[in-house]
């Protein structure tokens, strides 16, 4: 027997390039207002759907409370959900590097001599980089949610968790078409693109022998797979092809089926605004006897790749409640200026800077961390209550501690540290917490303050240097005092 | 940790007759007028001020930063410096959520460290809620924004409490920008390391606030004004920031005529 | 390629047996009946007719078409709607509920029964099926929901291909909202193949936030209101 040969996530790269990324994106105009158009647009949409600030924070603490519980029985319920599907006909997978999770997949669609596969939206399946380990394997893969078939063509990654092609307006798109779709009747018309885009796919969803999709919610309780759509294209997937894979995290088991309603309900909410999504797709079983539809063989695949490292600390371990709603890069002012390709990551914006460390080793991503100015948005919004700037917090910690101090939470500990960085910060310590050290540092600043810097690198390419008081106010207040102390005595 | 701002759940004491003030860093090198001002205002409504000269940053810029060993040094040294149990009122939102909420994660939960949380108030907080300031305008009619930090929004509703205190200005028009709860870009040490994602955010909230046409906004926070003068200095535009201590104190005294630009 | 000759089934064991041991490190010994109570919004309670105003309101909102009838004018109200988009033939599934409806438009339309197998007519159903009638199992009036809950009379297909959907809503089977009507009906005792909310019909906002309908599944969802 053969070991897997685990491969190098591609996001590694990328992701290094984090700070070339920004500097590339930032200067382009047009990307940023297509970013900036979509954020507005979604900011609004959820304001508009909850019916009271009440209601809205109720649903939050109990959706954080169901997430919290099924985390807390998380080994258990993955148990108890392999079990009912196995039992429902469904085979389970289990990967713990993304590798894994694409030659399970390759070779159960090998198995089914399958050669034509189209995809549903799946971000586990951008994680594990599916499509390219596919066509490297000669079969193709096509994704048919349109925003991931805009993506797809273009050959670019998604640039937001729920809305792939955000970063490209409708010309882009049309000139797109343009170029790939034979027999294109060119149009800025979005009706129109969509249907030329549906004609393209239905022929696809016909003729493809495999369905890939994700999975939104898995029930336990039931063996049950939910998904959440508005287009179709999911239904599509897990029906019309013969053989269904649906690959997902290992977090997104839930306990009950009757944890559904409340988790379903907030995540169209927070994510796009709609009170339900057009579809809510729920499988339990491959095709049955007499049945006259439906794949013959469904599988699930549950992946890892990080997600039990996050797990394995009580803080850390929040970031597996996120339900995927994209809120969190809606609301985010970082996300809406760099947009989403800057991350070079899979899951761009608060929930990607959280949860990517973990994927991908502090090593390639200590830069997503710190790239916040803790503004606590995506936090006010995040609909199971991740408290996402203290995360980033934590994981600017992990970052710094020297790379061997014990216990070792995440893999690349210690990447962002840097020694002078480090020392500057001891120094700053001993100053202020020391208040001789203070009043001294203090004295100097306001003595030699013409010494002080008109540039100070990047701060001042768009700002003009503060300029330190001549007095500080420990000494004003000091000078105060001893004025009226004067004065009294001389009263006195 | 999003349900920070307490305000609607915060028991406010009575009027007390004394008080601590704590400066913050930036305001003691840079801003010292706004410490003044504040005392000044204090003391007007019969407040005595304690200014502990052993004070010097509530530790924050280290905690930000991930250095959450020498972030703790400094932020027990501050506590040590404010030990009668009376009100710690902090001139910036941002320091004062520091000292407020995430003391108690840096320093532990114990006795002490919770008194010492539970007795910080933001400034205009502890002038809305302590001291019920009902502000006589007395300065001319004038239209100002508003701009308020992040951490002061999310962690200590002071939005809501600068707002009153604005509002309640006879003279005083408060013009809502643009993009209003959008942060600025200042974010401590990201505004080095990610300089240039920095600089897009302060050009846009420089460019919403200069959209109102106001001669002057006002914010509870030295850290956001720094970034956003600095940028409208180095735009050459004239329209300035001042902290709400020392527009407040402007406003109510009858011979204001002094701008403290 | 270089992975072809690996045993997924060995692979998957030890995964398998590595996440669960990680994951199992970290909650051993927890004490499930110590986790905080849960809590959740008590939503108004609405009448019948507040619930079928509600029920309309959002399916007509997310673009689908409402019309009340009856049994009775159901064969007539459906030969109308295809003939202004139309359409001369419909798909329907074998069902004893709807058996009349069906009979009656025998000499109005051309009918189709769903009495195949997909396998070997993919392209029939894609290509040849410009609309289909469906039931429903019940539906949901906070989100104007439809429950469909497919079997081998009406198979999931269906609804899902056929570029236009009518389907016969009950208004005796709306339910106030998805939580109450699984806990009534007690889903996690017996779910089918499949289970789908219908909402409208297929969308997108994936070009430029453009709200596009007709993206995958059905491009009109008429709903016919019975029993109101
Ligand atoms: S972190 Fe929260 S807001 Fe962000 S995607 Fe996850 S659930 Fe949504």
């Amino acid at each position: 027997m053969k070991h897997i040969i685990e491969e190098e996530s591609k996001y590694v790269a990328s992701a290094k390039a984090f700070r070339a990324n920004v500097t590339r994106d930032l200067g382009n105009e047009e990307l940023r207002s297509n970013f900036r158009g979509a954020m507005d647009y979604l900011m609004d949409k959820r304001k508009g759907a909850f019916s009271s600030e009440d209601e809205l924070e109720v649903l939050r603490e109990q959706c954080k409370l169901i997430k919290q519980r099924c985390l807390a029985k998380l080994p258990h319920l993955l148990e108890q959900l392999e079990g009912n599907l196995e039992k429902n006909g469904i085979k389970v997978h289990w990967a713990e590097t993304i590798t894994e999770a694409n030659e399970i997949i390759a070779q159960l669609i090998a198995q089914k001599k399958g050669k034509s596969v189209v995809k549903g939206k799946s971000m586990v399946s951008e994680e594990t980089a599916l499509n390219d380990y596919l066509e490297e394997r000669n079969v193709e893969c096509l994704e048919s949610d349109m925003g991931e078939y805009i993506v797809q063509l273009a050959k670019e990654h998604p640039s937001h968790i729920i809305m792939p092609a955000i970063h490209q307006n409708k010309k882009q798109v049309a000139k797109l078409f343009a170029d790939n779709i034979d027999g294109f009747e060119y149009s800025t018309d979005v009706d129109t693109l969509i249907q030329q885009g549906r004609e393209v796919l239905r022929n696809k969803f016909c003729q493809a022998d495999v369905g890939i999709s994700g999975v939104n919610f898995a029930v336990a309780e039931t063996g049950t797979l939910c998904l959440v759509e508005n287009e179709g294209n999911g239904r599509m997937c897990t029906t019309i092809p013969d053989l269904h894979i649906a690959i997902t995290g290992i977090e997104k088991v839930i306990e009950h089926l009757a944890d559904v309603p409340p988790l379903l309900s907030l995540l169209t909410r927070s994510a796009t605004g709609q009170a339900i999504s057009t579809y809510f797709n729920m499988i339990s079983s491959p095709r049955k006897l007499g049945e006259k539809d439906g794949p013959e063989e469904v599988h699930l695949v549950l992946l890892d790749n990080g997600r039990s490292q996050a797990f394995a600390d009580e803080e850390l371990k929040q970031t597996l409640q996120c339900i995927r709603c994209g809120a969190c890069m809606n609301h985010c002012p970082v996300y809406t200026r760099i947009g989403g390709h800057a991350y070079g990551t899979v899951y761009p914006g608060p929930i990607g800077k959280m949860i990517s460390p973990h994927m991908l080793g502090l090593e390639a991503t200590t830069n997503l961390p710190t790239a916040s100015t803790l503004c606590g948005a995506c936090g006010e919004v995040c609909p199971v209550k991740i408290p996402i700037p203290k995360i980033l917090l934590r994981l600017r910690q992990e970052s710094v501690k020297p790379k061997s101090q014990q216990p070792q939470v995440m893999k690349g500990q210690g990447a962002g540290r840097n020694n002078v960085e480090a020392l500057i910060w001891k120094v700053w310590a001993q100053v202020h917490k020391s208040p001789t050290m203070y009043a001294l540092s203090m004295w100097g600043l306001t003595r030699f303050r013409f010494l002080m810097p008109k540039k100070l690198g990047g701060w001042t390419s768009v700002r003009t240097a503060p300029k330190p008081a001549a007095t500080t106010l420990h000494q004003r207040i000091n000078a105060k005092q001893k004025k009226t102390q004067q004065s009294q005595q001389e009263r006195g | 940790m999003q349900q920070l701002n307490t305000q609607h759940l915060r028991d406010y004491p009575k009027k007390p007759k004394q008080v601590y003030l704590f400066g913050t860093c930036i305001v003691d090198s840079f801003f010292p007028d706004t410490g003044m001002d504040a005392i000044e205002l204090l003391e007007r409504e019969g407040i005595e001020v304690i200014y502990p000269q052993g004070q010097s940053c509530c530790g924050q810029p280290a905690y930000n930063s991930g250095y959450k060993d020498e972030a703790k040094a400094v932020a027990m040294a501050q506590v040590k410096q404010f030990p009668l149990d009376i009100p710690v009122v902090v001139v910036s939102g941002s320091c004062g959520g520091m000292m407020r909420h995430h003391y108690l994660d840096l320093l532990g939960d114990d006795p002490e460290i919770n008194n010492f949380c539970q007795r910080v108030f933001e400034f205009t907080e502890f002038l809305v809620h302590v001291l019920r300031l009902k502000p006589i305008d007395q300065g001319p009619k004038e239209r100002v924004a508003l701009h308020t930090s992040c951490a002061a929004r999310r962690e200590m509703g002071v939005h809501i409490t600068g707002n009153k205190l604005i509002s309640q200005l006879a003279n005083v028009e408060l013009v809502i920008h643009d993009y209003e709860s959008e942060c600025c870009g200042f974010g401590g040490t990201f505004a080095v390391k990610h300089a240039d994602i920095s600089a897009a955010m302060v050009a846009d909230k420089s460019k919403n606030l200069l959209a109102t046409d106001v001669v002057r906004y006002v914010s509870a926070d030295h850290g956001c004004m720094m970034n956003i003068n600095g940028a409208l200095d180095y735009q050459k535009q004239s329209l300035r920031g001042e902290h709400i201590a020392s527009y407040l104190l402007n406003r109510i005294k009858s011979n204001s005529s002094k701008g403290s630009l | 390629m270089t992975n072809t000759k690996a045993d997924i089934k060995a692979v998957s064991n030890t995964a398998r047996g590595n996440i669960l041991a990680k994951l199992k490190a970290e909650v051993n010994g927890a004490d499930y009946k110590k986790l905080p109570e849960e809590v959740s919004f008590n939503y108004p309670k609405f009448s019948r007719e507040e619930n079928l105003a509600q029920f309309i309101s959002e399916l007509e909102k997310n673009h689908a078409q409402v019309i009340k009838t009856t049994k009775e004018n159901m064969a007539e109200v459906i030969s109308e709607q295809l003939k202004v988009l139309n359409i001369t033939k419909l798909l329907y599934g074998e069902n004893d509920s709807h058996r009349e409806v069906i009979n009656a438009l025998d000499s109005k339309v051309d009918l189709q029964a769903y009495d195949f197998s997909i396998d070997n007519n993919k392209e029939m159903l894609f290509n040849e099926c410009p609309a289909a009638l469906s039931t429903s199992r019940c539906s949901i009036a906070a989100t104007g929901s439809i429950v469909l809950w497919p079997d081998e009379n009406e198979p999931r297909s269906l609804t899902l291909v056929p570029p236009v959907h009518l389907v016969i809503v009950d208004a005796n089977e709306l339910h106030a909202d998805f939580a109450s009507l699984m806990t009534s009906q007690q889903w996690q005792d017996k779910l089918p193949t499949n289970v789908v909310l219908v909402s409208g019909p297929s969308k997108t906002a994936d070009i430029q936030q453009t709200l596009a309908y007709g993206a995958h599944g059905p491009k009109a969802l008429i709903v016919l209101l019975i029993n109101i």
